[in-house]
């Protein structure tokens, strides 16, 4: 079976005006023709099966329980299905005009990258398409049958310099033109511009946008401890600090400008800010005792961390410039590993008042904690979803240490690893995906997996841990 | 020269002594005659900086057991017999560095740390050290002694290890 890609527009047929530059880097449009708002679907799940009689018949009752009173279903995945099954996609290689280092192969694999660490797609690997020789629509019939729902075409263009992207996502059923895009920009900063029509896919299939051109930023796990920030894929490695010093818990500000993090550049734990402007350490707090975990609110106003300048590590709240606010915690366990309830209102964290590290929730104002995790003798690390109904956490099972959800009201503890030792959740800012450090191939890794733990990859080039995702994208 | 040398072999007949005390509560100090050169502990100095690594290579570590810092009996020996050697050091100050193995989340294990270092300070301070002597810092599961993956490496990184300056 052999598809080819459906004709794309062709540069001529664009008015030169919807080209725009968005920054000096890059400039991002849609193209005229994509899907007007009035085909937005209104209510929950639609998507549109074609094919396999089976399937069909499944689509019957599909539509007749899911769509009654709206017949312009669309591709739409709908995340709170938990029957969600993953749309089959293809991404054929990019046709390019002028030679140059980009090739088309390369920029489809991106896509495909990003697409498949949702978890939410099933990438179609065959057919591939005929590069010399642009196809007409009626090859959607041939997509259709490699059991492609959705299609993503593109071509690009290089002129000097620059480099022009054009990308358009098809429902392969309908034949219909969901999304059109064109991008121009260096050619250097190409994946950004793939990661952001993925991102506009994302949007287009879930009403969500993705958060493809956010990064991860770690602790390099060898000699050096020094933080190295990263593309969420691997790509575009950095190093951060330059602190000749351990370093530990790096965190994003909300504003993705900077980084806070515990160093030893004074010989002992102390809480640390960096202005990726600068590159210049400055101390926030250095208090006696550990000024550890530091966690910016989400309005980015207040510091979240564990000091235990009175004796025993206790939540503290403190300004960004280091002044405290209030002491959250009290009691005689050790606290820790603060987390913030996406709209502010709550902190859980760990303590081991109870004689085992186990997790708590607290109101951000003060008040009585309540325990979350009752399942076993070692919970860890909380991170709570931007989604607010979950949180990730490390639990100590079998001996081994490894990623868990668990819903906000201690109910659905779900394991989401299975090999070797995971550590250190990390949500990407929509909520889909979990980074985390893993040993399971023998040196600690920066791994990437999505919610639901289904798809789980390496992406970090250098070993690492204690990953932090951005909130802001590149 | 020659005195430097005599130091030397004072020095070395001090460790030889403090070693073959063993367990012995006392610390035998050698009767140092004074000479050229030698003007005690209280100046800086060469000399100085070898009764600081000799005071150093007699403090014992003290172990832990896993996700646990209260201090076992033989912590506690350990920590009253080093107790008794900074008690003789009033002018070093103490650094208590806390260590945990390397299983379990690198923030609840600084956490840890710093619990070990101040349950050592606590009882260093109630066995008479002064308290502006003592300090603590913890270092979590950042850096083991023993890389190794298993219990035995594990016990020996559960621990504390108190560091002198001046």
């Amino acid at each position: 079976m052999k598809c080819k890609v459906p004709e794309g527009n062709s540069f001529e047929k664009l008015p030169p005006a919807n080209v725009e530059k968005v920054s000096s880097a890059m400039a991002e449009t849609g193209l005229c023709h994509s899907v007007s708002s009035q085909e937005r679907c209104r209510g929950i799940a639609k998507v549109r099966f074609k094919s396999r009689v089976t399937v069909l018949i499944c689509l019957t009752w599909f539509l007749v329980i899911t769509c009654p009173f709206d017949a312009d279903c669309k591709l739409f995945l709908d995340l709170e299905n938990p029957q969600l099954s993953k749309m089959p996609i293809a991404v054929p290689d990019f046709v390019g005009q002028g030679a140059s280092l980009i090739n088309g192969r390369d920029l489809a694999r991106i896509i495909k990258n990003d697409l498949y660490l949702t978890g939410l797609f099933h990438i179609v690997e065959e057919a591939p398409p005929d590069p010399q020789k642009p196809a007409d629509s009626s090859d959607f019939d041939g997509w259709s049958q490699t059991g492609a729902q959705a299609l993503i075409s593109g071509t690009f263009q290089v002129r000097g310099d620059e480099l022009i992207i054009e990308a358009m996502l098809y429902d392969v059923a309908l034949k219909k033109l969901e999304l059109g895009k064109r991008f121009s920009g260096r050619i250097a900063d190409h994946r950004i511009m793939i990661h952001k029509f993925a991102d506009r896919v994302m949007e287009k299939l879930t009403s969500v946008p993705g958060c493809f051109t956010t990064q991860i930023a770690f602790v390099n796990d060898g000699p050096s401890r020094e933080i190295f920030a990263m593309d969420f894929d691997g790509h575009n490695l950095r190093q951060m600090t330059r602190t000749g010093s351990i370093n530990l818990s790096p965190e994003w500000s909300p504003d993705g400008r900077g980084i806070i993090f515990t160093s030893y550049l004074n010989l002992k734990p102390d809480l640390w800010a960096m202005d990726f402007s600068t590159l210049r350490p400055n101390v926030i707090s250095a208090r006696p005792g550990i000024n550890a975990s530091g966690r910016y609110s989400p309005d980015g106003k207040i510091i979240a961390l564990s000091m235990s300048f009175n004796g025993t590590p206790k939540i503290f709240l403190i300004t960004i410039h280091g002044n405290i606010i209030n002491m959250l915690t009290k009691g005689m366990g050790n606290d820790i590993s603060p987390t913030w309830s996406p709209e502010g209102s709550a902190i859980a964290y760990v303590s081991d008042q109870a004689g085992t590290p186990q997790i708590y929730i607290i109101p951000a104002n003060g008040g009585e904690p309540r325990r979350l995790t009752l399942e076993g003798n070692y919970n860890t690390d909380p991170k709570w979803s931007p989604r607010g109904d979950v949180l990730a956490f490390t639990a100590r099972i079998e001996g081994r240490f490894q990623i868990c959800t668990i819903r906000t009201d201690g109910t659905d503890l779900r394991v989401l690893t299975k090999t070797g030792s995971n550590q250190d959740p990390a949500w990407s800012p929509d909520g889909r995906m979990i980074a985390f450090q893993s040993n399971r191939n023998g040196k600690k890794l920066i791994y990437v997996m999505d919610a639901r733990g289904e798809t789980q990859i390496p992406v970090s080039p250098i070993t690492g841990k204690a990953p932090a995702w951005s909130r802001t994208g590149r | 020269m020659s005195s430097r040398y005599l130091i030397q072999g004072m020095i070395i007949l001090w460790v030889f002594l403090i070693l073959a005390s063993g367990c012995a509560r006392k610390i035998v100090r050698p009767n140092v005659v004074p000479s050229p050169g030698y003007a005690g502990p209280q100046v800086g100095g060469p000399v100085m900086e070898q009764e600081l690594q000799v005071v150093q290579t007699n403090l014992k570590p003290i172990y832990f057991d896993y996700d646990r810092y209260t201090l076992s009996p033989e912590a506690q020996a350990a920590l009253q017999y080093d107790a008794e050697i900074l008690r003789r050091a009033p002018h070093l100050s103490v650094v208590a560095e806390g260590h945990c193995d390397e299983r379990g989340t690198a923030e609840y294990n600084l956490a840890l740390g710093d619990r070990r270092a101040r349950s050592a300070v606590e009882f260093l301070a109630s066995a008479g050290i002064a308290p502006n002597q003592l300090s603590t810092v913890s270092y979590g599961s950042e850096l083991p002694v023993d890389p190794g993956h298993n219990e035995e490496a594990w016990s020996k990184n559960r621990r504390v290890y108190l560091r002198v300056s001046r």
